[in-house]
């Protein structure tokens, strides 16, 4: 009964680490620019794919270089953070294209959500004419020296769960504490309670919605190279369902909320992990239908503050 | 007083005008309708009639719609090569009749697949070969067969393609007659197996059909599965459904799922310290599969409707050829499947041509003709001797189990054939018949 209660404790955070990533990045330029950026998905896939070809992954028969691939091979872990900073510079080049413009002529909210989502299609698209429809698998050599799976008291967990786990607890740790401790992140912290304020307060708010952009989509590009190392890369759309998932877990855990996101990708994990085999079909279903009723109870999300109108 | 009478006026002539307007828009309408109509008529490929075989132009148009891009493309890549090299034979052989291969992206999925079949009918394919998956046929099948196109699926093997219509065949054996084989090696290896795990896409037209097959021959040996596992098509983290399964103790697992997914599942079925036998649907009949699940492949079961260690000379040209682009490897079934589709309607063409009942042909009725003389042939393909029922399932003699043996590296391996089955003469099942009657296994 303790082991199967752990392994489902294990097989949610495992996931729910994953979407809690995704959320970060998104509650990022959420709690700074107050939209969503739809292209984080996109990021999500580009950080599998840049992480694959710098562990020297080559681009397969279909792609527009087939056979080409990059003159090193460098280890996982150092791979992995190169990607993830890669994603974020490519984030910023989304922030340019989609999101300047439109801030420069102070456009509606939901004028962001269509060219941020058309930046998305644009990097996905990019992606399947590089490196062409077909799934790429890291080597088995990625994760060279650990063992397949562990047994934490009678629970089976893969070894490259764990380490999604532990990657995306210090990456959600290193980034709380820095929002909360440094110099930099409580000025993204002002500018995401009151931008005129914080630039009355010589703040420069320009540079810290960079920062946000920068540190979103290296966010989103950690989530991706480790999902190809976990499930490897089944196509250019592989980002598209976790950017959903994190969507979902952003306004579950409360729009905004860095501690909403965490608590929110860890619930809707353990909502799926605890579906019965039985209903196994009805999985997302089911954890869909917790956001929902948790949503009717308080619709500001988890640990989301009430949104009050100042009249 | 000219305020009470100029709206009755206004309004008499207000009605006229109304009904001179309506009655111009109605021709007008009818007007464009009939030029349409012409305008249809005259660009309804159909009704044109065929080159002659000697002019510039006499090529005959055949389409392929298989799967470039998405998932499926792990299976479009060796029909695409398959498809090639039959191209390449098929010119060797001298024909009366040139054909044309015009290949178009079917994507995986069904929007795409529908699209490329539109475009290739509209364009004057005579026959069309595709597409890759079942749930695509299931769409674009139906168009096919309203305008009187054949279509040969290289891949399909799901119940009720060839029911679809009477222009509508296969070469690829129905699961029901291929499945059942690997789960019958699979019990001979360990007949003590009690316990079976299913897993599969609930939200694939082949899996749910597969699984079906693989389950009754499982109830027919008195298994039920201890559990079965629903999954979706997308889904490539299965962590959660392989622990709620291997808390059951299964000593045999079964899948059916489309290639990528499959090898994902059957790599953390491993790592999970999954440890019994695996077996597998037609979903994963292709190398391609080796890069995904690597070392950890090695081992799985999957029945087949080819193998390369079929000795005869079209086999033997087959290998020949492929060899050359793939020196070392050897063909997959989907290729050899996509070989036979493309020979089949090139044989049929070449025989209705050689009694010159092309000439002076309509294409719609070039269409037709084809299609009658296409199942009434006999064809000896890679995949050995095989022809049509009048539904349009194919007849194979054949059949074979085989196992994955992976290389030292992991990365690369090949199918080692383990078993061979000669099929009755009624192994083709009726339409709409789910199982076949037992076939015979004999060890290599």
């Amino acid at each position: 009964m303790i082991e199967s209660l752990l392994q489902t404790l294990l097989n949610g955070a495992a996931s729910g680490g994953v979407y809690a990533l995704v959320a970060l990045g998104y509650t990022l330029v959420f709690s700074v620019l107050g939209v969503i950026n739809f292209a984080l998905g996109a990021l999500f896939s580009l950080g599998g794919y840049l992480t694959y070809l710098l562990m020297g992954g080559r681009i397969s028969a279909n792609g527009a270089l087939p056979g080409w691939g990059l003159p090193l091979e460098l280890p996982f872990p150092l791979a992995l953070l190169l990607a993830a900073a890669l994603t974020g510079l490519a984030s910023l080049v989304v922030e340019k294209l989609a999101f300047v413009p439109l801030r420069r002529r102070n456009a509606e909210p939901l004028l962001y959500l269509i060219t941020s989502l058309g930046a998305g299609l644009v990097v996905v698209n990019l992606l399947q004419m590089l490196m062409g429809a077909e799934g790429y698998a890291f080597p088995a050599s990625a994760l060279a020296g650990l063992p397949a799976a562990v047994v934490v008291a009678g629970a089976r967990i893969r070894s490259v769960q764990v380490l999604l786990l532990a990657v995306c607890a210090a990456a959600v740790l290193a980034l709380t504490l820095w929002l909360e401790r440094s110099r930099g992140g409580r000025a993204l912290r002002a500018v995401a309670e009151d931008a005129t304020t914080a630039r009355l307060l010589g703040i420069n708010s320009d540079a810290m919605l960079r920062l946000a952009f920068l540190l979103s989509g290296a966010l989103a590009g950690l989530g991706g190279g480790l999902i190809g190392v976990s499930i490897s890369l089944p196509g250019p759309y592989v980002g598209i369902g976790y950017g959903l998932k994190g969507l979902a877990v952003l306004v579950l855990g409360g729009l905004g909320s860095v501690p909403g996101a965490i608590a929110g990708g860890l619930l809707l994990g353990l909502a799926e992990a605890m579906v019965p085999s039985g209903a196994s079909g009805w999985r997302d279903a089911l954890a869909f239908a917790i956001l929902f009723a948790v949503l009717l109870v308080r619709p500001s999300g988890l640990l989301g503050r009430r949104l009050v109108e100042k009249v | 007083m000219l305020l009470d009478t100029t709206p009755a006026t206004s309004g008499f002539s207000l009605l006229q005008r109304r009904q001179r307007g309506a009655l111009r828009l109605s021709g007008l309408l009818a007007a464009a309708i009939g030029t349409m109509a012409i305008a249809g008529q005259q660009g309804d490929p159909s009704v044109k009639r065929l080159p002659a075989a000697g002019a510039a132009n006499g090529a005959l148009t055949i389409g392929a719609v298989i799967a470039l891009t998405g998932n499926a493309n792990l299976y479009g890549q060796d029909q695409r090569l398959g498809i090639d090299l039959a191209r390449r034979w098929s010119l060797s052989q001298a024909p009366q009749r040139p054909l044309r291969l015009q290949l178009e992206d079917g994507g995986s999925d069904e929007a795409t697949a529908i699209a490329a079949f539109n475009l290739l009918i509209k364009q004057g394919a005579l026959a069309l070969i595709g597409p890759t998956l079942s749930q695509q046929a299931f769409a674009a099948d139906p168009i096919a067969q309203r305008r009187g196109v054949p279509v040969v699926a290289p891949s399909n093997t799901a119940k009720g393609i060839p029911q679809i219509g009477h222009f509508i065949s296969r070469v690829s054996a129905q699961s029901s007659v291929i499945a059942p084989l690997s789960i019958a090696e699979a019990l001979r290896r360990d007949p003590k197996v009690t316990r079976v795990a299913v897993f599969y896409a609930q939200d694939d037209a082949y899996s749910t059909a597969e699984t079906l097959i693989f389950q009754k021959a499982l109830a027919a040996r008195g298994l039920p599965p201890v559990t079965i596992q629903r999954l979706q098509l997308a889904d490539n983290d299965f962590q959660i459904p392989i622990t709620a399964a291997l808390q059951l103790r299964p000593q045999l697992v079964v899948i059916s799922v489309q290639a990528v997914a499959g090898g994902n599942l059957i790599r953390q079925l491993r790592e999970l310290g999954y440890r019994g036998q695996i077996v597998v649907g037609n979903g994963l009949n292709t190398p391609n599969i080796y890069p995904i699940c690597q070392r950890w492949c090695d081992g799985i079961l999957i029945a087949q409707a080819y193998s390369p260690e079929l000795n005869t000379p079209i086999n033997r040209t087959f290998l020949r050829l492929f060899r050359a682009s793939n020196p070392g490897e050897s063909p997959s079934q989907i290729a050899a499947q996509a070989w036979s589709a493309y020979q089949v309607l090139f044989e049929a063409v070449q025989r209705l041509q050689a009694r010159g009942g092309l000439e002076g042909m309509g294409l719609g009725q070039a269409r037709e003709a084809l299609m009658q003389e296409l199942l009434s042939g006999h064809y000896d393909t890679p995949l050995g001797p095989i022809h049509f029922q009048r539904d349009g399932e194919v007849v194979q003699g054949r059949f074979y189990v085989a196992q994955v043996r992976m290389d030292p590296g992991g990365r690369t391996g090949r199918f080692e054939l383990v078993r061979n089955a000669s099929a009755p003469a009624s192994a083709a099942p009726a339409a709409g018949a789910a199982t076949s009657p037992p076939v015979p296994l004999t060890a290599r």
